[in-house]
């Protein structure tokens, strides 16, 4: 979050929305703020509510409750006046038309546009403007729809899992432009379920899970908070009522016949663990990227039968609801 | 939106199954029902002129309809949700779907009036040429209709079926490919009241060195509201989820 001295508009805002599919509650009260220039990771697992959060975003879902506001503005308005670019989940390549034919034909419909050259160049197609789109690979094809978004030099630029489709290299040159892109001093909301590329690429992490926002900083922050010591053990037909209450711990898994237990103070643990004699092939980790974005997500609580066992993020200290960095 | 219409006239020109089965096609027809079988002498002038405007509705009808055809392709490929986020608005999208049917409307009848011309000699004052051209054109309006309401209401593969079984129907019905005269009595007086026969007269009317009757205008007017309501109803729907 580097040079936030002068004072910024908004460039997105949530406030109590809500959206559900039938039964299914995929957004469940996000509020959210996100200031003109700020680069933005929306960090969940698949089904988190990070797709329906963009489409309501982009005006392509209204809300069930709550309002969407873009620039201060119905997100309809903001996309019509051309300040949006987005690259949306799953749009597969137009038929019978170049890669230059299409970002020009994007471009003409913004009023400020950026040039096409710039564009290709920029996505990484300066090769390829004169091939037809249905005959590129499948990364090719992806970059397009990444020119797609930027043709119009909006000033908001929403991608949605950008970097599902491309391989190391690409991948390294994508988030490469979009920093570029971002210095310009645009506003950058990013989807991704992978940890690491929220933390490499963006200002700040937002994590949502089950409609929610989780966690909300930057990628250190959330990487503190979600911290600690992985302690794992047999439990050799020993009960696991106990485990959840021993110094430190902060989430159960049971794995068969293994518990893991997350811990802020492994040193703690490990001690009354032998206190328990409950020592068999006992290993202590630090808790990875991965780890701590499950236990952001709380996703040991879902994938666990015992899942009585398992907490959820919020319910222990280490990790408060919500806190903004 | 001309932009958007520029687009898309390339991409169907560049159709291969456009060229083959839109423009292709008819003409082919149009040649063989005009030489087969025919004696020595070749066809009587008055089946090749009528051959000529029913073959050259033919090919309207299959142009203006088949816009559904990319349209729903382009639904299923998600490309309409990206246009939603372009400042280009809804309603222009669909207008100029509309206008890329009335525009690949003309190589397609064009086709079939030129070799009516050059190889089957049928000779036409200049202000028929120009009226028949003008009248297949604007009379497709209610195909290219039926065609986006169908695109919008079906997936990509249905519309395609859907569209071909409605052009096939509406073309043997209407008479386009064998003249409604030689019907049987009952089905005669069906054909006159389907949109493809009426149609087909905008342009036989000019031929005969006349105008259209005011049936056929109003019979095509109303098949353009009917056509015309389910485009937009069809269209609502698929707003939702678009």
């Amino acid at each position: 979050m580097a040079g936030t001295a002068v004072p910024r508009g908004t460039a997105v805002g949530f406030s109590g929305v809500t959206r559900n599919f039938g039964a299914v509650r995929a957004v469940a009260g996000l509020d959210l703020e996100i200031a003109q220039g700020e680069t933005v990771a929306l960090l969940g697992r698949n089904g988190a509510g990070k797709s329906t959060t963009i489409n309501m975003l982009l005006g392509l879902l209204p809300p069930g409750s709550g309002t969407v506001r873009l620039f201060g503005d119905e997100p309809a308005a903001a996309v019509r006046a051309g300040r949006v670019g987005a690259m949306l989940q799953d749009g597969k390549p137009v038929p019978r038309v170049t890669v230059r034919e299409l970002i020009g034909f994007v471009a003409a419909t913004y009023p400020h546009p950026m040039d096409v050259s710039e564009a290709l160049e920029l996505a990484g197609l300066a090769d390829f403007g004169g091939r037809r789109i249905d005959r590129l690979s499948g990364g090719q094809a992806q970059r397009v729809r990444f020119a797609v978004a930027l043709a119009g030099n909006p000033e908001l630029l929403v991608l949605d899992e950008p970097t599902a489709a491309l391989d190391v290299e690409a991948r390294r040159a994508f988030w490469h432009s979009m920093r570029g892109y971002a210095r310009r001093g645009n506003t950058i909301l990013f989807s991704t379920h992978y940890l690491e590329e929220a933390d490499d690429h963006a200002d700040r992490i937002v994590v949502i899970d089950r409609g929610r926002v989780v966690a909300d900083g930057s990628g250190a922050a959330i990487k503190r908070r979600a911290g600690g010591s992985l302690v794992s053990f047999d439990l050799a037909g020993a009960g696991t009522g106990p485990l959840s209450g021993l110094p430190g711990v902060t989430a159960v898994e049971i794995r068969g016949d293994r518990a893991l237990l997350r811990t802020s103070d492994s040193d703690a643990t490990v001690r009354a663990l032998a206190g328990l004699d409950l020592i068999r092939g006992l290993q202590v980790s630090p808790a990875g990227l991965e780890d701590a974005f499950l236990l952001l997500t709380g996703a040991g609580g879902d994938t666990d039968p015992g899942a009585e066992n398992a907490r959820t993020p919020a319910d222990h200290g280490v990790l408060p609801p919500k806190e903004t960095v | 939106m001309l932009d958007y219409l520029r687009l898309e006239v390339r991409r169907t020109l560049r159709d291969k199954s456009f060229v083959i089965f839109g423009i292709g096609m008819p003409v082919l027809m149009y040649l063989l029902f005009t030489t087969l079988g025919a004696g020595s002498g070749g066809a009587p002038m008055e089946w090749r002129v009528s051959a000529m405007v029913g073959l050259a509705a033919y090919a309207g009808l299959g142009a203006a309809i088949g816009v559904g055809n990319g349209l729903a392709e382009d639904r299923s490929l998600g490309w309409l949700r990206q246009l939603r986020i372009t400042p280009l608005g809804p309603v222009q999208v669909v207008v100029g779907r509309g206008l890329t049917g009335t525009v690949t409307v003309l190589p397609a009848v064009g086709a079939v009036l030129l070799v009516g011309a050059l190889v089957n000699g049928v000779r036409l004052a200049a202000w028929q040429w120009a009226a028949l051209v003008v009248l297949l054109w604007l009379g497709t309006a209610p195909f290219t209709l039926l065609g986006l309401g169908n695109g919008y209401r079906l997936s990509s593969q249905t519309t395609g079926l859907v569209n071909t079984g409605c052009l096939l129907l509406l073309s043997v019905v209407g008479g386009l490919w064998f003249p409604a005269d030689a019907f049987p009595g009952w089905l005669r007086a069906l054909s006159s009241w389907t949109p493809a026969n009426r149609f087909a007269d905008l342009g036989l009317s000019v031929t005969r060195g006349g105008a259209p009757g005011l049936t056929t205008v109003a019979v095509l007017a109303a098949w353009l509201a009917v056509f015309g309501g389910y485009a937009v109803y069809a269209y609502r729907r698929a707003a939702r989820s678009v």
